[in-house]
């Protein structure tokens, strides 16, 4: 089905970045006294350099769309039985978040500056060699020019890296070929990839480069933090830091655990819970199809991640700490023991 | 690398039929078969979608009247006042 085209759709995605990355990084300069003003000026004076601006920025944002939806997907279907194909994607999310994250931290606005600082700050939480690890990353004792240049050339960098973990990815799947909705073996039942899925594809492409231009010249700055559009400064701190709409049900469940390393670990675990669906899989049907009881816990984990969203990007106050730690109960409780159990009460 | 066309299955004592495009209607029976399958699926769905969505809307509103209500001056704290 259509949910099948979010993996050629990541692709294109990857593709779109890098081809507006490196036109970016041709007039970007990567030091604290230029870099923001860099940015203005590809905005203003390059040509369309404002539409490569937009794309890159908002091309992130469908990203994500994207690696949540072929996420959806696999938990849907089952396709997390691929084990390796699987494992590797869960690679390849963590890459790309920690390229969002780096990248984020480019254009050196307030939320560059001060998300980089919350966020490289939680790695303190690591037994004895924390505080030096953090140091080590900044390149100095706090967020400055040393951390900026080298973020750039780490989100430079790990583009590459996602394309070489998506060519093992694509290794992988192409030893067992892809799912199906009735979760079958298909082996007797194949097509050629063209003309049938070239032109599914390429509808899937047009789609989705509507969608990315429709966000980009009716409403750029929909998902961003006007924040942003003030310089990085360090003696002033945003009322609230939050990261990126995508990082916002992670950032919850961070701040539902009244500890620096619990809430680290609770930050960790809840995309690497992702490897171990394929141990806990109980049911004797691959997909959810056929599947009622699991099926509502899986729109259950669909609420219950949009919920974690709108609480990260909430005050840590009341109710919003109640809620918010409830649903990171519920999250984890979903992965490890109610969806087995659903599986389990099935069979 | 991977499975080849020749090299993917046998499939015994399982005979197909086909119609040529050219003998038949592309879009048959596209509205009149196809709006009630549109229902027939949603009704199969709905029950399993839409109550945790229903719940997760019921959170937003409830946490945020809450807060609301959490910003309000209480007037027991004034009633003192000259």
């Amino acid at each position: 089905s259509g949910v099948w085209n979010f993996g050629s759709l990541l692709g294109l995605c990857l593709i779109t970045q890098i081809l507006t990355g490196v036109f970016l990084g041709m007039d970007y300069t990567s030091d604290i006294s230029t870099g923001f003003s860099s940015v203005t000026h590809i905005w203003r004076d390059v040509n369309y350099g404002w539409l490569i601006r937009n794309l890159h920025g908002n091309g992130a944002s469908f990203f994500f769309i994207c690696i949540y939806m072929d996420i959806g997907r696999g938990l849907y279907y089952g396709s997390y039985l691929y084990k390796e194909t699987w494992n590797i994607g869960v690679v390849l999310l963590l890459l790309v978040m920690m390229t969002a994250f780096v990248g984020y931290v480019v254009p050196w606005g307030q939320m560059s500056f001060w998300g980089g600082t919350v966020i490289t700050n939680l790695l303190s939480g690591v037994p004895y060699m924390g505080d030096t690890l953090v140091q080590w990353i900044w390149g100095g004792f706090s967020v400055d020019n040393g951390t900026l240049t080298r973020f750039f050339g780490f989100h430079f960098l790990l583009a590459f890296v996602i394309g070489g973990g998506t060519v093992v990815h694509l290794l992988f799947l192409h030893e067992t070929g892809s799912n199906n909705p009735g979760g079958v073996n298909s082996d007797g039942d194949k097509i050629s990839f063209h003309p049938y899925f070239s032109y599914k594809d390429l509808l899937g492409f047009v789609i989705m480069l509507l969608g990315l231009t429709s966000l980009g010249v009716f409403s750029p700055n929909l998902v961003g933090d006007p924040e942003n559009f003030t310089p990085g400064n360090p003696l002033v701190t945003p009322p609230h830091i939050q990261p990126e709409w995508y990082f916002l049900f992670g950032y919850g469940i961070l701040r539902s655990i009244p500890n620096k390393v619990g809430g680290v670990l609770g930050l960790v675990f809840s995309i690497l819970v992702l490897m171990v669906v394929a141990i806990l899989h109980t049911s004797k049907q691959r997909g959810l199809t056929f599947r009622p009881v699991t099926q509502f816990l899986f729109w259950t984990l669909i609420g219950d991640m949009i919920i974690l969203t709108w609480i990260g990007g909430m005050p840590v106050e009341h109710p919003y700490i109640i809620i918010g730690q409830i649903g990171s109960v519920l999250y984890f409780g979903l992965f490890l023991v109610l969806v087995p159990l659903g599986g389990w009460v099935e069979n | 690398m991977g499975r080849h066309f020749g090299d993917l299955a046998k499939i015994r004592h399982v005979i197909t039929y086909s119609i040529s495009p050219f003998e038949q209607r592309a879009f048959p029976n596209y509205f009149s078969k196809g709006i009630p399958n549109v229902w027939r699926r949603f009704k199969s769905s709905v029950f399993k979608v839409a109550p945790p969505m229903i719940l997760m809307y019921l959170t937003y509103t409830w946490g945020n009247h809450v807060h609301e209500q959490g910003k309000r001056k209480n007037p027991a704290d004034y009633e003192k006042d000259q």
